[in-house]
């Protein structure tokens, strides 16, 4: 990474559809399409990986009810493959979220959507969103993506769970390292630790 | 009045750090002002939050930020804040600036370069001139820098080999991946000259730093050994152990004032609880990287600088600069590759390090006679959180997620590797690529922000697309698959230069050839600032060589001895 280019995510701006919950319910116009990465050909082998036996419990409160249902949708646990739950992703997302350098506007919306949702839930099934069955759930998700407040709602929760299962454990996801492990992906070293995590050299 | 010290400087990265490093040992006091903080090797480590999705080595956008102007599609300019688009144009405000975070490529300019209108004449629309200066005149200051900062290559003979003054670097080249062997056989075929890479990185000990210790994700990530050449670990650690470099962090230059006869009498600065400070110097020196350096003339106003310091003549900010070009990738599956090439292949650690200059001057009859640039071949950058969120787009750009998204992500991680190249090629200077003071967005001093506008000349797509092409063909040469490349007139915000021209006439340049600013004898600007032209290689080598250079004119000013 030499030559730094302009990042696709920059193309999302919060506050053009943070505003409204009007703007879930319009159908996306047109979105920039995003530079594409040639996807790799061929069947995926996936590595049997050893999951962590212990897992922090889901938060017992709304927001984070329905956030954790959503991360658990967009990223299930499979028995070779870590999942949202295992990753501690809606814990992770809650500690992020108290952190320096948290973009407000992104708290704002992503604090939002859960209420949407849970709406949506009960006018669709008469039900809030977490108790729905799992077909019930991708029905909703699969509406909601239809519009670009909606689909940036589920981008963005996605961003954050890929946080929780490829940054460093230090940071609270990414248990045993067990997302580097299905990925086999060699995180380098020195690995930060509780005195260079970000939020400690954000004050130096 | 004695003055606080003999020189103060304005930055602490590439530009600033060789004068400070210079004059000390050559028995000067040197006062650095750094606006943010002092990381040093046991900060950094492997946290793609801290470098590159918090970005703590620049700052939050809501406090300063850019606003920059662009030209869209439909032909309108338009102007965006970077606060609200996240387009972020810093690139490291730390000790030791964005050299802490460079990759490292390594490439000299070379004499065409310091007479680019006398070669290749002019180009309509773009405001192309000689340098002041002579590639002879830079030579001894690029071999300082292999010597002094560090540089790990092997010189090989090919057409456009820039003249030497010694017979090879000083270290030797870092360790290989195989594809680095591919990419020769390749080149062979195609009769083109592979070459290997210059890296600021040292391949053993020296100086008191360690070597690389081939843990890979240099770009965009503080070196945790030391073997990288940053400013702060190559010269302000050995300026500050002279105990005459003082460096002052979180000290944020406002403005420099000047007095009745144009001089520089003071650098006033914001301090980490916002109060204001003095510092009195007999030198000033300016290297703030390109775009704050002209920010900071603009904002400078004096008796004889009514509108900012070396701007009597409009130049300030004018002509500035990025990298050309673009880049492109190829793909390696595992499963087309024999078990120990594809063993050997996934090797983290080992450099690619191979880049072609066969182009850097063109003159062939199919596409005529023009300055072309440099080919650079690395793997894709192994930040894994930024490569598992490129994948959540299909290909009509909807949102994927689920099983099928969580497939996608293993067979890109698992099933391939992935090959990129990078095209340098001259940004040509324009009218419409400049920096200006933004009369509405203020930093969280209150001051104006820099507004640049981002234009660029369509000369350089073509000469981008002629070496994507020529890098292609090395790509398909080797098997690769799914070859792309795009070139494009976005600039890279990380190789920047220009704004404060160096030249002979004061109506159209900031600058003497000597990078003292006209109309005020004792004001440097050593950073990138001064290149009226860019050339076609990254800039930092050149930007480290000047730097050198230019404390040997202050050491002259000043009356010392010279040692060059």
């Amino acid at each position: 990474m030499n030559r730094r280019e302009r990042s696709p995510c920059t193309t999302n701006n919060w506050r053009s559809f943070a505003a409204a919950f009007t703007a879930w319910q319009q159908r996306k116009v047109s979105r920039r399409s995003f530079l594409k990465a040639g996807g790799a050909a061929g069947v995926g082998l996936l590595l049997p990986v050893k999951l962590s036996a212990k897992s922090t419990p889901p938060s017992r409160k709304e927001p984070w009810l329905t956030i954790a249902a959503v991360q658990e949708q967009l990223f299930p646990s499979e028995k070779d493959s870590p999942g949202a739950a295992d990753v501690h992703a809606a814990a992770y997302l809650e500690r992020m979220m108290s952190l320096p350098r948290f973009p407000i506007e992104e708290k704002t919306f992503i604090l939002q959507g859960p209420v949407w949702l849970n709406e949506l839930a009960q006018q669709q099934f008469n039900q809030p969103f977490p108790a729905l069955t799992s077909t019930q759930q991708e029905q909703l998700l699969q509406k909601v993506a239809r519009s670009s407040a909606g689909e940036n709602w589920l981008s963005l929760l996605l961003t954050y769970i890929f946080e929780a299962v490829l940054s460093a454990p230090a940071y609270g996801g990414n248990p045993e390292q067990v997302g580097w492990h299905w990925l086999q992906h060699n995180p380098g070293f020195p690995l930060p630790n509780s005195h260079n995590t970000f939020d400690v050299l954000v004050k130096k | 009045m004695t003055a606080d010290c003999d020189i103060c400087i304005t930055g602490s990265g590439a530009g600033a750090s060789p004068v400070a490093y210079a004059l000390a040992q050559a028995g000067y006091s040197v006062v650095v002002l750094e606006k943010g903080a002092w990381f040093t090797e046991p900060d950094f480590s492997k946290d793609e939050l801290a470098c590159c999705r918090r970005s703590v080595y620049t700052p939050d956008l809501q406090d300063e930020q850019h606003v920059i102007e662009e030209l869209k599609d439909n032909g309108e300019w338009s102007t965006s804040p970077t606060s609200e688009s996240g387009w972020d144009f810093w690139n490291g405000n730390c000790v030791g600036g964005s050299s802490n975070f460079m990759s490292g490529y390594f490439y000299r300019l070379k004499p065409d370069d310091f007479r680019l209108r006398s070669e290749y004449g002019p180009i309509a629309g773009a405001n192309i001139v000689d340098w002041p200066i002579s590639y002879a005149d830079l030579e001894p200051y690029y071999t300082m820098v292999e010597q002094i900062v560090g540089i790990s290559g092997r010189v090989v003979r090919h057409p456009h080999l820039e003249p030497r003054s010694t017979a090879d670097f000083p270290h030797p080249p870092l360790q290989e991946n195989i594809i680095s062997q591919w990419i020769d056989a390749a080149c062979d075929k195609l009769d083109y000259h592979s070459l290997p890479t210059p890296r600021a990185i040292l391949s053993r000990p020296a100086h008191q730093r360690n070597s690389c210790s081939y843990s890979v994700f240099c770009g965009s990530y503080g070196c945790s050994t030391g073997a990288k050449s940053s400013a702060r670990a190559a010269l302000l650690n050995r300026a500050v152990e002279t105990g005459r470099c003082k460096i002052h962090t979180h000290a944020k230059v406002n403005r420099l004032i000047s007095n009745t006869k144009g001089k520089v009498i003071a650098a006033e600065y914001f301090d980490r609880q916002g109060q204001r400070q003095r510092v009195t110097a007999k030198v000033f020196v300016v290297a703030c990287q390109a775009i704050e350096t002209s920010r900071l003339l603009l904002s400078s106003p004096g008796p004889r600088h009514p509108d900012g310091l070396g701007n009597n003549h409009h130049q300030v900010g004018r002509n500035l600069l990025f990298s050309a070009g673009g880049s492109g990738q190829g793909t390696f599956a595992y499963k087309d590759l024999g078990a120990e090439q594809a063993e050997a292949l996934r090797q983290r650690g080992p450099f690619v390090n191979r880049g072609l200059q066969d182009w850097y001057y063109v003159d062939d009859a199919k596409s005529g006679r023009f300055k072309g640039g440099t080919i650079d071949f690395l793997f894709r950058h192994p930040n894994a959180i930024a490569r598992a969120n490129n994948q959540k787009w299909d290909d009509n750009g909807d949102l994927i997620w689920g099983k099928p998204l969580k497939q996608n992500i293993n067979r890109y991680f698992t099933e391939a590797r992935y090959l990129r190249f990078e095209v340098f090629c001259d940004w040509l200077p324009t009218d419409t690529c400049n920096v200006e003071l933004d009369s509405r967005v203020k930093d969280k001093w209150g001051t104006p922000v820099a507004r640049v506008k981002v234009g660029f000349h369509p000369h350089d797509l073509k000469v981008g697309e002629y070496l994507a092409t020529k890098a292609r063909k090395v790509l398909t040469a080797m098997g690769a698959q799914d070859i792309y490349s795009n070139i494009s007139g976005d600039p890279p915000p990380n190789l920047v230069a220009g704004g404060c021209r160096f030249g002979t006439d004061p109506e159209h340049a900031v600058l003497d050839s000597d990078c003292r600013v006209f109309g005020a004898d004792n004001l440097f600007v050593s950073d990138g600032s001064f290149m009226p032209t860019g050339g076609s290689v990254p800039y930092t080598w050149t930007i480290y060589a000047n730097a050198f250079r230019v404390a040997d004119k202050i050491r002259a000013q000043l009356g010392g001895p010279v040692t060059s």
